[in-house]
């Protein structure tokens, strides 16, 4: 900069290396270059020229290194102009904003899945609940619960299948739930067959005296046997004795294999 | 020589004393040191062709310095500082080149 005032320094690159026709005077044209850096180098010489030079270039060493420094070891937004501040600003708003997005998608599909999780366990305690019913119904588990027990003697002999299936009839009538005889459980397609004294149910022979074990409410169980010109009555003209006992707690544990059907499929979805 | 050491010992000092810049001066810092670089290649050219004047390059230095400060502070003023001190950055480096070019023509004869 300093050779502002210079001509030479419009001097166009390919121009003569010396400076015959720089308008310097002669003498100075015959020291080269390369002497005159060597001079001032060499042997060092403390004028004001060279202190000042030596201050400024102080001061341009300083702001070198204190902008080298700053550029290398702290992070690029530092020597970031105000522009750039902004787009990155806006651009982190940006990703905020996408991933915020993002994390609400996936707390909903979670809340979902929770959901979703928690329907198929409820329907999964319903189909359990619903075997356990169906299964006291078709007799492939125990049940237990408040009943009543009735006892059939029959010393002469005289009491007839359709008489103990009449007894059955009764107590489904009145709200048996579970029933086993003499260790068989009763059953929607239980029949008793054979003849008084010689009675069998679903093909098993059972003996006097017979004992009915039924789950239901005993207070209608029982009524219902006792009623004029009912099970009782007519078991007792043919002099056996009945006896019916209520309890708290009944067991029906004769059980049944359960049957897969061959042909018939569950209609409902 | 003496010269040589001032920029010695700014470096030195620079690294080693990690001064905090204000924030004001901040952005105006590199393209400074730019500026003052030119300053310098410059001074030395002139220093080989023997028409080297201390005055002369105080006020080159301190003038390129502010002017190029003041160049881009107009630019962020105007909404285009970083345009034009990439300007700067490329104005001051060809002169910098050319210098360096007539330095080497004094220093190496080619």
């Amino acid at each position: 900069m300093n050779n502002d005032e210079n001509p030479r320094s419009e001097q166009p690159e390919g121009g003569a290396p010396a400076a015959p026709d720089a308008p310097t005077p002669p003498p100075a044209a015959e020291v080269s270059g390369r002497q005159r850096l060597k001079a001032g180098l060499w042997p060092p010489r403390l004028s004001r020229a060279q202190l000042i030079v030596a201050v400024l270039l102080f001061g341009l060493g300083l702001g070198l290194a204190i902008q080298v420094r700053s550029t290398s070891d702290d992070s690029a937004l530092r020597g970031a102009r105000q522009e750039d501040l902004v787009r990155i600003l806006d651009e982190v708003d940006d990703r905020t904003q996408r991933l915020e997005d993002e994390k609400q998608r996936l707390d909903d599909q979670r809340t979902e899945l929770e959901n979703s999780s928690d329907q198929a366990e409820e329907a999964r305690k319903q189909t359990l609940e619903k075997e356990r019913q169906l299964g006291i119904l078709a007799g492939t588990v125990a049940a237990q619960g408040p009943g009543i027990t009735l006892t059939i003697t029959d010393p002469s002999g005289a009491v007839a299948p359709d008489m103990l299936l009449d007894a059955i009839q009764e107590l489904r009538a009145a709200g048996a739930e579970a029933i086993q005889v003499n260790g068989v459980r009763v059953v929607a397609n239980t029949y008793f067959s054979g003849d008084a004294g010689d009675v069998e149910v679903d093909g098993k022979k059972i003996e006097a005296p017979y004992e009915f074990t039924v789950i239901g409410k005993p207070q209608d169980l029982e009524p219902a046997l006792n009623i004029p010109g009912g099970v009782v009555q007519t078991l007792e003209k043919e002099q056996a004795t009945v006896l019916v006992e209520r309890s708290d707690e009944i067991v029906v544990d004769a059980l049944r294999p359960a049957q897969r059907p061959d042909y018939a499929r569950s209609s409902s979805p | 020589m003496i010269a040589v050491l001032g920029l010695v010992v700014g470096v030195v000092v620079g690294l080693l004393v990690r001064p905090e810049v204000p924030a004001v001066v901040e952005p105006y810092l590199p393209i400074a040191v730019v500026a003052a670089l030119d300053a310098v290649f410059g001074g030395l050219r002139a220093m080989l062709d023997g028409i080297f004047v201390d005055k002369v390059f105080v006020v080159s230095f301190l003038s390129n310095v502010v002017v190029a400060a003041l160049i881009v502070f107009l630019g962020d003023k105007l909404g285009v500082g970083a345009q034009l001190s990439t300007g700067v950055v490329v104005v001051l480096g060809i002169r910098i080149f050319s210098n360096a070019a007539a330095i080497r023509r004094h220093v190496f004869r080619a």
